[in-house]
């Protein structure tokens, strides 16, 4: 059994962990980048967001300042048990917030959307986001936490309702031109990870989208081959803008091109695009049925 | 790498090339949209010397109280400044502001304000909130922070060599982004060839 201090201690540890730690192989990602880049502008953006990264992990400041939207990702399994049952999530997950917010981890973002009242605490109605799948096999409970940032998520989201006529030369160019217009002037922080979702409902569509671009380790490809094909031709193409780091002139506009797919109406061709940006902060926590807890920053 | 003492010249604005990766030192004062929504639409602004501290840093820093009642950075990461376009080059005409320190660039409007008045926009060079913040050596001020929180308010600080960050608009009323767009969409045409998107493809329409 699972008690309440237990997750909300493990929530809150997870988006401390993720606003201020640079995922593993978003790092090994732009150290590639870095070695690639040319042009002293690029190179200028990577070299100091590592050292920016470097610094919030040793106990100086943050990953970036915008804290964004706090966003829990839950993987239970079928025998896993919470003390108070799975309504508890949402509760652990608000003081979680709360007490990063209160310590300076998070960044009071969350306001009014009609007010612009700001709480100063980033709870409210919607936020933080808990998206609970039970597709774990034991008695566990995982925890992604993603502070994501205003940039990636204003200027990176996109969604067409296309056709089957439209076919896949409008899912390629609906999603280049997305990238085009998503990395003009470093708008979403590139090299961004690109999430984009093929079929479903749009909410189907947009929440594949978004895992795809916050939850999947980079160099990891759809098991579909023809989708994986896609990204990769996809990703290719964004390599040939000309756009960099940070919309400088460069190579690395992207640093992967994520896809999934769904079935969708006969009728219908629903696309949906969601960037995230490039320190593509997110952290795990892993708890066992006993209640310890592990966490890192490793996602499989 | 030059450093420009703020409040900047005319002078000093008119010489920097886009491009140009520069630091600067002295006063300026935060800022975000709602800032520039009260500015115009309201006519409320903090009752500062413009003249003296004349920089708009656009930003929410992350900000926290020390119990001796002081305020400390945590970090300061330059904001996108495109979302302010609407009244960009109102408040850079109202407040005759020679230099904006963003994320992104500005629009048209405002690289014309920027022309008539004799500054420059400065866009950061990756995220750099944590240099950012040991370059702020005081904290002297805070402005509407009980009606707007810490993230929206206006902080004036105290900078030194802050920075780096390049020119992105220039006093001439030039832009750094739009030579690199114009570059990008030339590049769009071979892109979709090899992406089997035929000339001259178009979604198909149902809106009439």
């Amino acid at each position: 059994m699972i008690r309440r201090e237990t997750l909300t201690e493990a929530m809150y540890q997870a988006i401390r962990l993720g606003a201020t730690r640079m995922p593993p192989d978003i790092r090994r990602a732009l150290q590639r980048a870095l070695a690639e880049e040319t042009e002293p502008m690029a190179r200028k953006h990577l070299e100091i967001s590592l050292q920016n990264a470097d610094s919030s992990e040793k106990g100086n400041g943050l990953v970036c300042a915008d804290t964004g939207f706090p966003m829990f990702f839950i993987h239970a399994g079928a025998k896993t048990q919470i003390e108070g049952g799975f309504n508890v999530l949402k509760e652990c997950a608000e003081a979680a917030v709360a007490r990063a917010t209160a310590e300076c981890f998070l960044r009071p973002t969350m306001v009014n959307p009609i007010t612009r009242k700001n709480p100063g605490n980033n709870v409210g109605p919607g936020m933080p986001k808990v998206d609970l799948t039970f597709d774990l096999p034991g008695d566990s409970l995982e925890i992604i936490a993603v502070p994501k940032g205003g940039g990636s998520e204003i200027f990176g989201t996109f969604y067409r309702m296309m056709f089957p006529a439209d076919g896949m030369a409008g899912i390629k160019k609906f999603v280049i031109e997305c990238i085009k217009d998503a990395c003009y002037a470093g708008k979403v922080c590139p090299p961004a990870i690109i999430g984009v979702g093929i079929g479903g409902t749009a909410d189907v569509c947009m929440g594949m989208a978004k895992k795809a671009a916050l939850l999947r380790p980079i160099g990891k490809h759809h098991s579909d081959p023809e989708v994986a094909a896609l990204e990769t031709e996809l990703y290719e193409a964004a390599r040939s803008l000309g756009i960099g780091p940070m919309g400088s002139r460069g190579i690395n506009a992207v640093l992967a091109v994520n896809i999934d797919i769904a079935v969708t109406h006969t009728a219908a061709l629903p696309v949906a695009f969601n960037a995230q940006c490039l320190v593509g902060r997110r952290w795990k926590a892993v708890i066992a049925a006993d209640e310890t807890i592990q966490y890192t920053g490793e996602i499989e | 790498m030059k450093d420009i003492k703020l409040p900047m010249s005319e002078a000093d604005a008119r010489s920097l090339q886009l491009g140009e990766m520069i630091t600067v030192s002295g006063l300026l004062f935060t800022g975000r949209s709602r800032f520039h929504i009260r500015a115009i639409e309201d006519n409320v602004f903090p009752p500062v010397d413009y003249e003296k501290i004349n920089c708009f840093f656009h930003v929410g820093p992350v900000m926290k109280q020390l119990e001796n009642g002081e305020w400390s950075v945590v970090s300061c990461e330059p904001t996108s400044s495109i979302r302010f376009e609407r009244y960009g080059a109102d408040v850079v005409r109202k407040f005759k502001l020679r230099t904006l320190i963003g994320k992104t660039t500005m629009g048209p409007r405002t690289a014309e304000a920027l022309r008539e008045v004799g500054g420059v926009y400065l866009s950061k060079i990756g995220l750099s909130g944590n240099a950012l913040r040991g370059q702020v050596r005081k904290v002297h001020n805070v402005y509407f922070l009980d009606e707007l929180g810490k993230t929206e308010c206006t902080w004036i600080y105290e900078v030194e060599h802050f920075g780096p960050f390049f020119v992105a608009m220039d006093a001439q009323g030039n832009n750094y982004f739009e030579q690199l767009s114009r570059e990008a969409e030339s590049r769009m045409p071979e892109i979709e060839r090899k992406l089997n998107i035929p000339v001259g493809y178009d979604y198909t329409e149902v809106n009439g």
